[in-house]
Formats: C-alpha cells, sequence, structure tokens
C-alpha cells in the first residue's frame, strides 16, 4: 500500500512537467496563471515554419544519425577487441579507460575542443562533423557499456568456438555470429547514443557554429519569448525522443517475432 | 569384454608425447600418447582440473601443444587452426547460434564450405531426422527443451562429416531423466556414424556404461587406459580404483604367501608373492563383501554398523572392524554383525 503510494506520487511528479507542456503548447496565453487560457494550434505551425527551428532540426538529426554510425563502426570492433582481450588487466583497464566519458562534464569536453579546433591548422569549430565527434565521445561509454554486457551474457566466446570449429574463418564469424547475435544490444545501444546525442545542450551549445545549431541549443532561445512557442518546441524535441526509443523497441521486438514466425 | 572395434585399422586420432603447459601455472597435460580408433568411443574421466578439457581443446585445436604431435587420419594436424581441424564438437552448454533456426545452426558448417542453400537444407534436416529431432526446424534454440538442444548440437557437429568428434560434458547440463536418455542416444548416433569420438565426463556411471575404452586422467597424465570392465575390475592403483567406481582401501603387511594383516583383522588372500613383512594395499569392491549369518570362518570379521543408507535397490553400509572401516553394498536386508571378505575378492594394488 505504502509502496504502491510512493510509485504513484513519483509518476505524477514524472508526469506533471510534460503535462504542463504540452497543455502550454496548445495555450493561447500563459502569463501569471495557474494553467494557460485559450485553445490554438498556432504555435506548432510558427514552431515548423521558423527557420531557424527547421535548420536546427536537420542539423540535429545529421548529427544523430552521423553520431549513430560511428558509434557501430568503431565502438563495435572497440567493443569486441576489449571482450577478447587475452589479459584480465588489459580488460579491465579498458573498461575504465573507456567509461571516463561518463565521469566528464560535457563543458569541459567542449572548452577541450574549443581550444584544438579554433587554431588556424584545424579551424573545425562549428562544422556538423566536429558536433558528432564530440557525442561520439560522450555517447560511446552508454554504447560499449550496453554491446560488451551482451558479449558477455551471450557467451560469444563459447559460440564463436563453436563456429571456428565448425570450419568458420574470422571475417565470417564477425559476420555470421557476433553481428547478428548482439543486433538486440546494437539496437538497445543506438536508441541511447541517439537520444543523447538529440538531447545533448552543454556541448553543444559551446561548439556549435551559428549556422549548425542543434535543437536544443535553438530551444533555449525559444524561451526568451512566448511561452506557448517555447512549449511547442519543447514537445517536438520530446516526440522525438520518444519516437526514438518506441521504434527502436519496436524494430528489436520484431526482428525476434519474424525469425520465430517465419514457417 | 569389448573390444576396440577394428583394432588392426589406423588410428582416425593419434596424440603422440603430447604436452601443454599453461604459462604461469603448473596445470596442462604432460605426454599424452592415446589413439582413437575409427568407430570407438574414449570416454576421458578425471577429478576437475585433470586436464580433460584441456586434451579435447588440443584435439579440437583452441589450444598448440608445447610438445608432441596430433594427428587426424595420416595427417599432422598440430599446427592447423581450429576450422582446418575438421572436428565435431560438442560443447557443454551446446552453444548453439541463439539467432539462428534450427536447420540454420546444423547447415552452418555447410554455409562455411559453400554448399548450395537446398542442400545445405536437406542435409540439415536429414542429419536432424537421424537424430531423432523432426518438426522443429524453424524454432529457434531458446525454444527448446535441454535435451533437443543437445540433439540439435549433434547434428550439427556431424554434418560436415567431421574427422573426429569431441563432447565436452555433454550430459552436464540435462536434468538426471534425460540424461540417461541422452546417454544412450549418444552411443547410439556414435555407432550409427562410426565415428572416433573422445566424450568427456566426471561422471563415472556415463564413463561406464559408454565408453568403448575409459581414459583415466590425474594431474594431466595417463592414469589407466582400458576398456570399462577392465578399470574397474583391475585397476592399476588405487586412485583409478577410488575414482571410478566404490573402493575400500586396506594397508596391509604381509605376513605369509596368502595372507595379509590389514586394519580390519588378518585377510586370507590369493598367493601374492611377496615376502613376509612387506607392505601391500589391498582393494575390495563394497558389491562384494557379505553379510555373515555365523561369527567364525575365513575372512569374517566383527563389523560395528556406523551408517546404514537404504536406497531401494540397494543399501550402503558404512561398518566398523577391527581398527578400520569398511563400506559394503548389498541388496539384502539382514541384521550386520559380522561380514565375510571373500578371498577372490581381494585385489592387489600398486599402493601409489
Amino acid at each position: 500500500m505504502f509502496l504502491s503510494w510512493i510509485t504513484g506520487v513519483y509518476l505524477v511528479y514524472l508526469a506533471i512537467p510534460i503535462a504542463l507542456l504540452i497543455m502550454g503548447s496548445f495555450g493561447e496565453l500563459w502569463l501569471n496563471t495557474l494553467l494557460p487560457t485559450g485553445v490554438t494550434g498556432r504555435w506548432y505551425v510558427e514552431v515548423a515554419t521558423d527557420p531557424s527551428f527547421r535548420r536546427a532540426f536537420v542539423a540535429s538529426l545529421s548529427v544523430a544519425t552521423i553520431t549513430c554510425a560511428a558509434s557501430v563502426a568503431i565502438g563495435l570492433p572497440l567493443g569486441y577487441a576489449v571482450f577478447r582481450a587475452q589479459s584480465r588487466r588489459v580488460r579491465a583497464f579498458a573498461r575504465v579507460l573507456y567509461q571516463l566519458p561518463v565521469a566528464l562534464p560535457p563543458l569541459v569536453l567542449a572548452f577541450g575542443f574549443i581550444l584544438v579546433f579554433s587554431s588556424d591548422t584545424l579551424p573545425w569549430l562549428g562544422s556538423i562533423w566536429l558536433l558528432a565527434a564530440g557525442h561520439i565521445v560522450l555517447g560511446l561509454p552508454y554504447f560499449l557499456q550496453t554491446v560488451v554486457s551482451d558479449m558477455q551474457r551471450l557467451g560469444l566466446r563459447t559460440l564463436e568456438d563453436a563456429a571456428e570449429s565448425l570450419g568458420s574463418n574470422g571475417l565470417q564469424r564477425f559476420m555470421h555470429i557476433v553481428v547478428p547475435a548482439l543486433r538486440h544490444s546494437i539496437l538497445a545501444g543506438l536508441i541511447i547514443v541517439a537520444a543523447l546525442s538529440i538531447g545533448e545542450f552543454q556541448f553543444s551549445n559551446l561548439v556549435a557554429g551559428f549556422l549548425n545549431r542543434t535543437y536544443p541549443v535553438v530551444l533555449l532561445q525559444a524561451f526568451y519569448g512566448a511561452t506557448g512557442f517555447a512549449c511547442a518546441a519543447t514537445v517536438i524535441l520530446l516526440s522525438l525522443a520518444f519516437l526514438a526509443a518506441v521504434s527502436g523497441s519496436l524494430v528489436a521486438g520484431g526482428a525476434t517475432r519474424m525469425k520465430v514466425n517465419v514457417a | 569384454m569389448i573390444s576396440a572395434p577394428e583394432a588392426q585399422a589406423a588410428p582416425a586420432v593419434s596424440l603422440s608425447g603430447v604436452t601443454f603447459h599453461y604459462p604461469g601455472s603448473t596445470a596442462g597435460v604432460f605426454d599424452i600418447t592415446l589413439d582413437i580408433m575409427p568407430g570407438e568411443l574414449i570416454v576421458c574421466i578425471g577429478p576437475s582440473g585433470c586436464g580433460k578439457t584441456t586434451l579435447l581443446r588440443l584435439i579440437a585445436g583452441f589450444l598448440k601443444p608445447d610438445a608432441g604431435s596430433i594427428r587426424l587420419g595420416s595427417d599432422d594436424v598440430s599446427a592447423l587452426p581450429p576450422r582446418a581441424r575438421e572436428c565435431g564438437v560438442v560443447f557443454q552448454a551446446y552453444a548453439l547460434f541463439p539467432h539462428m533456426r534450427v536447420w540454420e545452426n546444423v547447415a552452418y558448417p555447410l554455409r562455411v564450405r559453400n554448399v548450395a542453400p537446398a542442400e545445405r537444407r536437406q542435409r540439415a534436416e536429414e542429419m536432424l531426422k537421424m537424430v531423432g529431432l523432426t518438426g522443429l526446424h524453424d524454432r529457434l534454440p531458446a525454444q527448446l527443451s535441454g535435451g533437443q538442444q543437445q540433439r540439435v548440437a549433434l547434428a550439427r557437429a556431424l554434418v560436415f562429416k567431421p574427422r573426429a568428434m569431441l563432447l565436452d560434458e555433454p550430459l552436464s547440463a540435462l536434468d538426471a531423466a534425460t540424461r540417461v536418455v541422452m546417454r544412450d542416444e549418444i552411443r547410439r548416433i556414435q555407432r550409427g556414424q562410426n565415428i572416433a569420438t573422445m566424450l568427456i565426463t566426471h561422471d563415472q556411471d556415463e564413463a561406464l556404461s559408454l565408453a568403448d575404452r575409459i581414459v583415466v586422467l590425474r594431474d594431466g597424465r595417463l592414469a589407466q587406459v582400458a576398456p570399462p570392465q577392465e578399470i574397474y575390475d583391475r585397476p592399476k592403483n588405487a586412485f583409478v580404483a577410488g575414482f571410478v567406481g566404490r573402493a575400500n582401501l586396506l594397508d596391509g603387511t604381509v605376513l605369509d604367501g596368502e595372507t595379509v594383516d590389514t586394519p580390519i583383522g588378518h585377510l586370507a588372500t590369493r598367493p601374492h608373492g611377496m615376502a613376509r613383512g612387506n607392505a601391500i594395499r589391498l582393494l575390495v569392491r563394497p558389491e562384494r563383501i557379505e553379510i555373515a549369518a555365523d561369527a567364525a570362518g575365513e575372512n569374517i570379521v566383527a563389523a560395528q554398523v556406523l551408517r546404514d543408507r537404504f536406497f531401494g535397490s540397494s543399501r550402503r553400509i558404512e561398518v566398523a572392524a577391527g581398527t578400520g572401516r569398511l563400506e559394503i553394498e548389498t541388496a539384502a536386508r539382514d541384521r550386520v554383525a559380522n561380514v565375510r571378505v571373500p578371498r577372490d575378492a581381494i585385489q592387489f594394488l600398486r599402493s601409489n
């Protein structure tokens, strides 16, 4: 009874800001009142037609896509190498090393990027690629953690031994066994990376150039304007993150079911 | 006694002086020389850490010997990687690929050998039928029971006509009832394919009931290699006697050519050919000791029951006799006051 009360109160506490945002995004006017007055859809139209928001939306999706692609390209071989490392000490050291960015404030990373990439030799500050590069550093620990723990759970080493004894070479093992067996955790890792990249503010705010600002960075400016506009812009960001999570889990679940049902 | 089939043919697997040392430890296997004949089922048994899995991994190619050579048929494969050795390995937890359907698992060795897809599926299904699994071809491994997974693993290990089959404790993950069924199934399938096989276990019942020959390993060395009956009836030493089957081991001193002084009293034996005063170790299997009705007679000793456990078909009794102890296994329901150790039940062992 007591426990369900706590759970209930906590859920309400979680839902209230989202509910207020959604309410605000459809409200005509919201000044000094507990709830907005009037109903309108015009804030969404305004956000959708605002050129800087449209730009930011595309920039965010581009950065997230690059970040995800790079996470797989870098994270999978890296995680595999850590998992396969012979020495226990090497594995432990690698794990600490790749988990470090979790403890690193994005602010620090941003300062580092600014120092290095504002020079004349590497004048790339403000490009989409540099934003993605930072997001990779921030997202990779979560991707690696998800994938490496799945490798352990599956007993990937024994699966590979089996494949090897059955006649497959290294590349075949990677493509036939490692990647497909890990598909669920790769997807789960990518959802985390995508959500992180889409919502990231601290780093992006400092490193993004004026032309390639990401959605959260532009969103901040919206709060200096009309409340309804700001709410609508935020709800779009929320929906985007929600969509990524739901579609990701549907794809992962669907892949399993399809395999089973084909007769 | 069952002898190895085709004993005069060339061995399918031949180990000669194989030594492997785990870096930074004293564990490994040392100077193993062993042949497995075509169609023969060798069961390798020993306490954990004795090197039995190491031996299997050496034959499969996951480990490379420090010394000695491994031959499959007439080829020296010592330096070859696992995929070039063509050994069908069944792993302890089966290691079925979780993302592949049953038939895809079985067809995998054919896939990496570039067999055409239609033929792959057909050969996989034939093999599945042979191991007694039909109608489940499109399931995923997670949807199968332990025994069914075991059958898939066997089919996968045999579908590419390997030169030898290696099974690493294949029954240890199964419940007791399935284990007995699969034990007979492995034997049937192995016989049907007539393939040289090494099976690893720590279960003596499994070893005794399955093997053409049993290999007892101790600390990485061969303790004895012999058919099951010989291992049980004529163990080479106390370790083998104690590890395969239950054993009463009595350390005694020779009194004369046919009498030994033991902790449970003076025992009359067959002629042992040792001089008076020599130390000798005797082996008496528990089921050979009888409950005696009389107190007097040859090799009858007074016994005091310490423990008496009833298993339905048998009864295991531990008694104190003289200053020693005996374990007795009997079907008799009688009260125990005296036990008889028949003269021909007493064997002589080397004491190492």
